[in-house]
């Protein structure tokens, strides 16, 4: 069960601040992972999860009670998975007195600084590289976000759930069918709600359908940052297979707007669908999927650009603890599906890879497992999944009206690109009074400039970015 | 293995779809008739074919990124048409711009129109880009392209499917929607 425990200041011998991060460092080296840490109010807390139980402990701390003289903020404490928060809180709550690290300067003859973006190469989103080089090594790497902050969480405050969902879908488009299953488990979670089976095997459906085509996606996009444009082509292919089913299947490409809280909305779903059939596509899909990965692995110009290339230096795994894919290829085994079953995840026995090195071939080979994976529990789905069922099972989801039975509703859900979680705490009218979410992405560009640092070439440059395949969107939400 | 490939095309569909231009009901069930909007050629001059295209993300949720992405895919081929994606804003033909348009984005939108040459047509790809859609309103956001830099062509969509975005890069172009010139029966 989920538990809450606030630092006050008689009950340690440290300053309030300081027992707070102490007691967080603690809960953290005894096999907790920090999933959120936000502000509400004077508040300061930080979510924890069990990473063997899945069981959630709040960790509060009130920010009258001590201030944070002499005292380090969690990034600088050696718990990094949160920094992007962080960065945040120093912009919203100048009364934590937290500050930013000032940018250390690189200097010395023959060093470069190539400044790339906000606006770069090919279809791309926004965001500032800047590398610095020695030669051709890349020595430091400042990443400046924020050009498409769109402060969702602010637009939230005072909404009631009906009128959010349609921003959370659109935070990240690519991954919107996991934030809203996230904010309709937070959602359900506050009110008490619970949901028939047909209902948790469609969402689990709609999200391993959403994880393939990311992921094929994200191969694609390795492929062809090795200057391999056939095997590109072949995975962009199979991704645009797997949305045309999506549109055959539930009426929408990205699959939005199907997952509402309380059930599923089926009224944009074509009447003459067809499983079978569509199962028959996924098994293609998976063939060929299967193939093209076997012929990379068989191709020395590939294999010999990804091995030892962008390799996440251990301290900084440590520090960041990155999730989803990236985690899993730096032997950080964290799978919410598995922890903390959510949908019908508990029915499956999902394989899930790890791998050691943390290096860009072994992000490779994760998503290459994961991707087959992924399509193996959809063709399992659809070889017995009915319309029909999921229709008159999900179709009148209840009316959220009046108070939820509890305060705050906790959705954390394993995104294509990992862990991610939807913190909110509605008043009492069941509006929107405070919103927190972690994103995958925002959580694992913390480890990207180490990374790109550690003995890589600015021809890595691509490669290595390709390889940790993370959105800016999520990121600047 | 060769003529495995060889006799496979045969049998097999081309993977390409000829649409907008020819008949296609899987493309056609994807798109969305109304979602091509012509707001005026700039009246700098004509384009002709091999047009390269400048991409900037203005703030969007990357879902027009992925779909602007398939375009290249054996599926769309936007290269069939003629067009490219450029890096260098110097070499591009259209600037096609996606998503909910951030302060901190206006001033980097207008640098890259101006270092483009003329003739130039500007594209607002996705309902964000055209008036901030569910953005409407956020701290720190502008809205839609209006009074930044002069749209030619609009299309609407949440995404709009890759058969629309090729409807309206070839809308900006010739100034007409190939799917309501097959309408005229032209």
């Amino acid at each position: 069960m989920d538990m809450e425990q606030t630092i006050a200041p008689t009950e340690s011998r440290y300053p309030a601040a300081r027992a707070w991060i102490e007691a967080w460092r603690a809960a953290r080296a005894e096999g907790l992972d920090s999933i959120m840490l936000a502000v509400d109010g004077p508040i300061v807390s930080a979510l924890l999860m069990n990473r063997i139980t899945g069981d959630l402990s709040r960790l509060q701390w009130d920010a009258r009670q001590s201030d944070w003289e002499g005292v380090w903020q969690p990034s600088w404490s050696g718990i990094g998975e949160t920094v992007a928060s962080e960065h945040r809180i120093v912009q919203e709550r100048p009364d934590l007195a937290w500050r930013l690290p000032s940018p250390t300067s690189v200097r010395g003859k023959g060093i470069f600084t190539y400044p790339l973006g906000p606006v770069h190469a090919d279809v791309a989103e926004s965001l500032l590289y800047r590398l610095h080089v020695m030669g051709d090594e890349i020595i430091r790497l400042t990443l400046q976000n924020g050009y498409k902050e769109r402060h969702v969480r602010e637009m939230m405050g005072g909404r009631t759930v009906p009128e959010a969902m349609p921003v959370i879908a659109r935070l990240t488009t690519t991954s919107n069918v996991h934030h809203t299953l996230a904010m309709t488990l937070a959602v359900e979670d506050a009110w008490g709600i619970q949901v028939s089976n047909p209902v948790h095997v469609t969402r689990t459906l709609m999200a391993e359908l959403e994880r393939a085509y990311s992921h094929l996606g994200d191969l694609a996009a390795l492929a062809v940052s090795t200057g391999l444009p056939v095997p590109q082509m072949q995975y962009l292919h199979l991704k645009e297979a797997v949305l045309r089913l999506n549109f055959s299947l539930f009426g929408h490409r990205y699959l939005r707007g199907s997952i509402v809280p309380g059930g599923l909305f089926t009224v944009d779903w074509p009447q003459d669908t067809d499983p079978v059939g569509c199962a028959r596509v996924i098994s293609d899909v998976l063939d060929q999927a299967e193939a093209v990965a076997a012929g990379l692995q068989r191709t020395s110009s590939f294999l010999d650009r990804l091995h030892g290339a962008g390799r996440i230096p251990a301290s900084t795994v440590e520090w960041g603890r990155p999730v989803g894919p990236v985690g899993r290829a730096s032997g950080l085994g964290l799978d919410v599906r598995q922890v903390r079953p959510y949908a019908d995840y508990a029915d499956f026995d999902l394989q899930v890879p790890v791998e050691t090195a943390g290096d860009a071939y072994a992000r490779f080979r994760v998503r290459v497992q994961e991707l087959s994976e992924s399509l193996t529990v959809v063709r399992r789905i659809l070889g017995g999944w009915h319309p029909g069922d999921a229709r008159s099972a999900g179709s009148a989801p209840p009316v959220l009206g009046g108070a939820p039975v509890r305060e705050h509703g906790i959705g954390v859900v394993e995104a294509p690109r990992g862990l991610l979680a939807y913190s909110v705490r509605f008043a009492p009218s069941g509006r929107i009074a405070a919103m927190g979410i972690a994103t995958p992405s925002a959580r694992n560009w913390a480890v990207v400039p180490e990374t790109m640092a550690n003995g890589n070439i600015l021809q890595d440059f691509p490669i290595v970015d390709a390889s940790f395949a993370l959105s800016v969107a999520g990121w600047d939400g | 293995m060769y003529y495995w490939h060889w006799l496979t095309n045969i049998v097999r569909r081309p993977q390409t779809t000829g649409f907008p231009t020819e008949r296609d009901e899987a493309a056609q069930a994807m798109s969305d008739f109304d979602a091509v909007r012509n707001i005026g050629l700039t009246g700098q001059g004509i384009l002709r074919r091999a047009m390269a295209i400048r991409h900037v993300d203005a703030g969007s949720c990357n879902g027009c990124e992925s779909e602007l992405g398939l375009l290249s895919s054996p599926d769309y081929d936007l290269s069939r048409y003629g067009f490219s994606f450029t890096p260098s804003p110097k070499h591009a033909d259209i600037l096609v711009v996606t998503g909910v348009v951030t302060e901190a984005m206006v001033p980097v939108i207008r640098q890259v129109f101006e270092q483009m040459t003329a003739p130039k047509r500007v594209v607002a790809l996705g309902s964000c880009a055209i008036d901030g859609w569910v953005f409407q309103g956020a701290p720190g956001v502008r809205g839609g392209l209006d009074g930044i830099v002069p749209v030619t062509t609009a299309i609407a969509g949440c995404p709009p499917s890759p058969g629309d975005i090729l409807r309206g890069l070839l809308a900006a172009v010739d100034g007409v929607d190939p799917a309501l010139r097959k309408e005229a029966g032209q």
